[in-house]
């Protein structure tokens, strides 16, 4: 059986072009798919968590489920952490957790665009969607993002190769690369512009000066000479519709979300001249969704604390890595994430002091730190769902072939471990 | 024993993406993120072969892993692939953000002694008692 349109569940860019064979509950074949894709899709019954375990023993299910409502219900301040690896419905649930149990709920967000969402809550954003971005723009700036090796197809389907209505695809489009090493995107792009280590600040407020059309005396900034970030502003400037898409080159460095807020203020410098939008590149494949559905469901995209029985909003206080360095929360579950190989060291310790359930369908570091893990489905190729794309259009994901046999979606076992909360509280 | 000072640059590559996606106990994942990658003029100055490992410190870790060249790095820039190993030298202040600064760190690279933890021993690691 062929299925087409099938939305990929692995990066920002949800490409919605696939294509699955399927024969016998299995897939066999698949088109137009990434390298990272193809190992998703083809690799999805490969290292699985095979049961439910509690302190490594295998138990049902129910029993795991049952354990988990025990830990977040005794719990005095739980974090809900993940959810950006898994669909929108499981995210809205793992919400009512947190507010359910007086707990913390953060995404993913905070350790890759969070300084993001912190710059645009304060200065705003002159954005567009990749369609619009693909018929419009002929000019294409890449600043400290990569995605010849993250987000594979981008390039490809959205900002450079394609046809647009306006622009003649590659030949229409220049394509500029600011990083502070030569990455493919560099090496692809029209032009690279390198930029010391974390001095992307630096470069953004002088291109911003210069287009505002201020008389500079430095000679040099961030390792490049004044010249060449003069001819840089000046072919800024010059594009009919221009796109800075934007990686964690800008918020991972010093100066996190100033990096950013710096980067808005060029775009709006800019569209004084001409037209300019900015698209953070988002990484995992919603994590936009897990800004949006907390945003909706709360008021706030991440960081959100419920321990006065309302939502507040605090990165730095109320973000994952804060919480595990400081030893501040004492039980969490973890869902759509591996905090275990994403969290420094000295964070990540804090998942073997405290005991922490864990929804996966692979063997991570966190499920081997974990006390509970209970298996899931795969949103986007075992189950459905919905995610949104890293310009905020929402997709809907398919379901290709059954989970393995008992196996549920993280929603049903986030719905099973909410109700029993519910249960316990009366 | 010679040591580089290096700004350490963290991130994605498509080879870790591939190996996270087929699972983080494949073989795929462990050598997609075991390993630094270093300019030649670096190879070069650390005088290290092909088989030799390297030690990456930092101010608030250390890490023994195994490293390639990449022609396309300047010398005194080092790029480490996201993952576990990487991890280890990473600090978790923010600085009120909530995101720890894993790209643009000062670190010291040398010729190292001993093997690559493997993922589990990387992993137990974090436990209190080790």
């Amino acid at each position: 059986m062929e299925q087409t349109d099938i939305v990929c569940p692995f990066c920002g860019c949800l490409c919605d072009d696939l294509e699955a064979s399927v024969e016998d509950g299995h897939i066999t074949g698949l088109k137009n798919a990434c390298a990272v894709s193809r190992s998703k899709f083809l690799n999805h019954g490969k290292h699985r968590v095979e049961s439910a375990f509690i302190d490594n023993e295998p138990v049902s299910i129910e029993d795991s489920v049952q354990a988990a409502i025990d830990i977040l219900s005794h719990a005095k301040r739980p974090l809900i952490y993940g959810l950006s690896s898994t669909e929108c419905g499981a995210i809205s649930k793992a919400i009512e957790i947190a507010e359910v149990t007086g707990g913390i709920v953060d995404n993913t967000a905070s350790v890759c665009h969070g300084p993001t969402i912190l710059a645009l809550q304060q200065v705003g954003e002159s954005k567009a969607s990749l369609g619009d971005i693909m018929n419009r723009a002929d000019l294409v700036v890449f600043w400290g993002a990569n995605p010849t090796a993250a987000h594979l197809r981008h390039i490809t389907r959205y900002s450079v190769m394609p046809k647009g209505m306006y622009v003649e695809g590659r030949k229409g489009r220049k394509v500029i690369a600011v990083d502070v090493r030569k990455t493919g995107t560099a090496r692809f792009a029209d032009k690279f512009v390198q930029v010391e280590p974390n001095s992307d600040y630096e470069l953004l407020q002088t291109l911003r000066a210069i287009v505002r059309g201020e008389e500079l005396e430095a000679t040099e900034v961030a390792g490049i000479k004044m010249e060449d970030i003069k001819a840089l502003a000046a072919e800024m400037a010059k594009a009919k519709y221009g796109v800075v898409f934007f990686g964690l080159g800008l918020t991972q460095s010093e100066g996190r979300h100033m990096n950013i807020d710096a980067a808005v203020g060029l775009v709006a410098e800019l569209n004084r001249k001409t037209k300019f939008v900015l698209t953070p590149m988002r990484g995992h494949y919603n994590v936009a969704g897990a800004n949006t559905v907390a945003t909706w469901q709360t008021g706030y995209p991440y960081a959100i604390d419920f321990s006065k029985g309302y939502p507040r909003y605090n990165p730095g206080e109320f973000t994952a890595v804060d919480l595990m360095a400081s030893g501040e929360v004492d039980a969490a579950i973890i869902i759509g994430s591996d905090p275990g190989a994403t969290f420094p060291a000295d964070a990540a310790k804090h998942l073997t002091k405290i005991p922490v359930i864990t929804l996966e369908q692979k063997i991570t570091p966190t499920t081997m730190l974990s006390k509970i893990v209970i298996p899931v489905a795969t949103a986007g190729v075992e189950t459905e769902g919905t995610a949104y794309r890293m310009d905020g259009i929402a997709l809907r994901l398919s379901k290709i072939v059954d989970p393995p046999e008992g196996v549920y979606s993280d929603e049903h076992i986030l719905d099973m471990i909410l109700r029993g909360l519910k249960e316990a509280a009366q | 024993m010679t040591k580089i000072e290096v700004i350490l640059i963290s991130g994605r590559t498509a080879k870790q993406g591939i190996g996270l996606e087929e699972g983080k106990s494949s073989d795929s994942y462990f050598d997609s993120v075991n390993h630094i990658m270093l300019s030649p003029d670096d190879v070069e100055t650390l005088g290290i072969k092909e088989k030799d490992r390297v030690r990456v410190t930092t101010a608030t870790g250390k890490v023994t892993v195994n490293w390639v060249t990449d022609k396309n790095l300047d010398p005194g820039l080092v790029f480490f692939p996201y993952g576990p190993w990487a991890n280890q030298v990473y600090g978790s202040g923010t600085g009120s953000t909530g995101m720890p600064v894993m790209k643009g760190i000062a670190a010291i690279v040398e010729k190292g002694k001993g093997k690559v933890l493997t993922l589990e021993e990387v992993v137990n690691t974090l436990r209190e008692d080790a």
